[in-house]
């Protein structure tokens, strides 16, 4: 009978997941299309573009591990790049942690391996609304996973149909996507002083002929504006 | 084989970055303002490689398209709060402009 019940639990749990979650579904289905046909139109083959959505699974940072090859980067300048962009998963896994810290070791090797920031946002809502188990975000998890690999091998695919030999502007579409992203993550006037002041001394860094470790420095460095405003406007 | 290299370890970074806190002990909760810096840092990052593309697309000096292209992706992309329009209207604004 407990056993039933806690059945019936998981799979409510697991359907409101899919409830609550699926405009971030549909969501993620759209950018994921938009990285298969930038990243092949970038010269990317289908089993590459695959394996950086199932290896790396890291919307951002798959972006630009793209750009950055495709610009000559070495393997350590990738690899920088993502840990850079993915320092932030550190903070969301320790604050969730307590609600998965009496899950068994090998559980809780696939609950971080789905750690995104739209499921760490899932997982907030949820656990502070009273939710408890870790069904609700292992099945959005498992869902987006699921989504974002299709969507890439999708967009991959589709993008072959599409393409035409190299039609002018197609180069830009991977400036075009870290643009909107940008544009998307600005919250307030600080984000946008610290992308601007990013993109300005990256732009001015390329044109004295600075290397593109210097340029992802210079990224890394802008959001200590940040603290150069009054407190109020922080945030 | 850089290729492969590069998605290995930005893998493997990525989910230890993701892994560790849930494996090893931590003490007391980050402090704010290192939050907020890591919350700015991945769009920080992805504005910074922006600035070079826009003034130097492949190589070479911006006759204009990019830097004009980049204004509309970015006004499009917050218009209408989706990747996809603003990626589609910074390209065909490039296309059109270097038409010109």
């Amino acid at each position: 009978m407990r056993e039933l019940y806690g059945g019936t639990r998981m799979r409510s749990s697991a359907r409101l997941a899919l409830a609550d979650g699926w405009p971030i579904l549909l969501s993620v289905l759209v950018v994921g299309l938009t990285y298969g046909v930038v990243a092949r139109q970038a010269g990317f083959a289908l089993l590459e573009i695959s394996a950086t959505s199932w290896i790396i699974f890291a919307g951002a940072s798959q972006f630009v591990a793209i750009e950055l090859l495709r610009g000559g980067a070495g393997a350590g300048t990738v690899v920088l790049a993502a840990f850079l962009i993915n320092l932030r998963h550190l903070l969301m896994a320790t604050a969730l942690r307590r609600h998965f810290a009496d899950r068994p070791l090998l559980q809780r090797l696939g609950i971080g391996y789905l750690l995104t920031d739209e499921a760490f946002a899932m997982a907030v809502g949820w656990y502070r609304r009273g939710g408890a188990g870790v069904a609700y975000y292992v099945f959005f998890g498992a869902a987006l996973w699921l989504v974002w690999n299709v969507a890439t091998v999708a967009g991959a695919l589709a993008s072959d149909r599409i393409a035409e030999p190299r039609r002018l502007g197609v180069d830009f579409a991977i400036t075009a996507s870290f643009l909107s992203i940008v544009a998307l993550s600005v919250r307030g006037r600080a984000d946008a002083l610290v992308a601007l002041l990013a993109a300005g001394a990256a732009a001015a860094l390329a044109l004295a002929g600075a290397s593109l470790v210097a340029v992802i420095g210079a990224g890394a460095l802008a959001p200590l504006a940040i603290f150069a405003l009054p407190r109020s406007d922080r945030r | 084989m850089t290729l492969w290299l590069a998605i290995a370890g930005a893998g493997l970074v990525t989910y230890l970055l993701r892994l560790a806190p849930l494996v090893v002990s931590v003490r007391r909760p980050a402090p704010v303002a290192l939050r907020r810096y890591l919350d700015a840092l991945p769009m920080a990052i992805i504005a910074a490689l922006t600035g070079p593309a826009i003034v130097l697309p492949n190589g070479t000096p911006t006759l204009g398209a990019e830097p004009v292209g980049a204004l509309v992706a970015v006004a499009v992309a917050r218009w209408r709060r989706n990747l996809l329009a603003g990626v589609l209207a910074g390209v065909a604004s490039v296309a059109l402009l270097r038409l010109l």
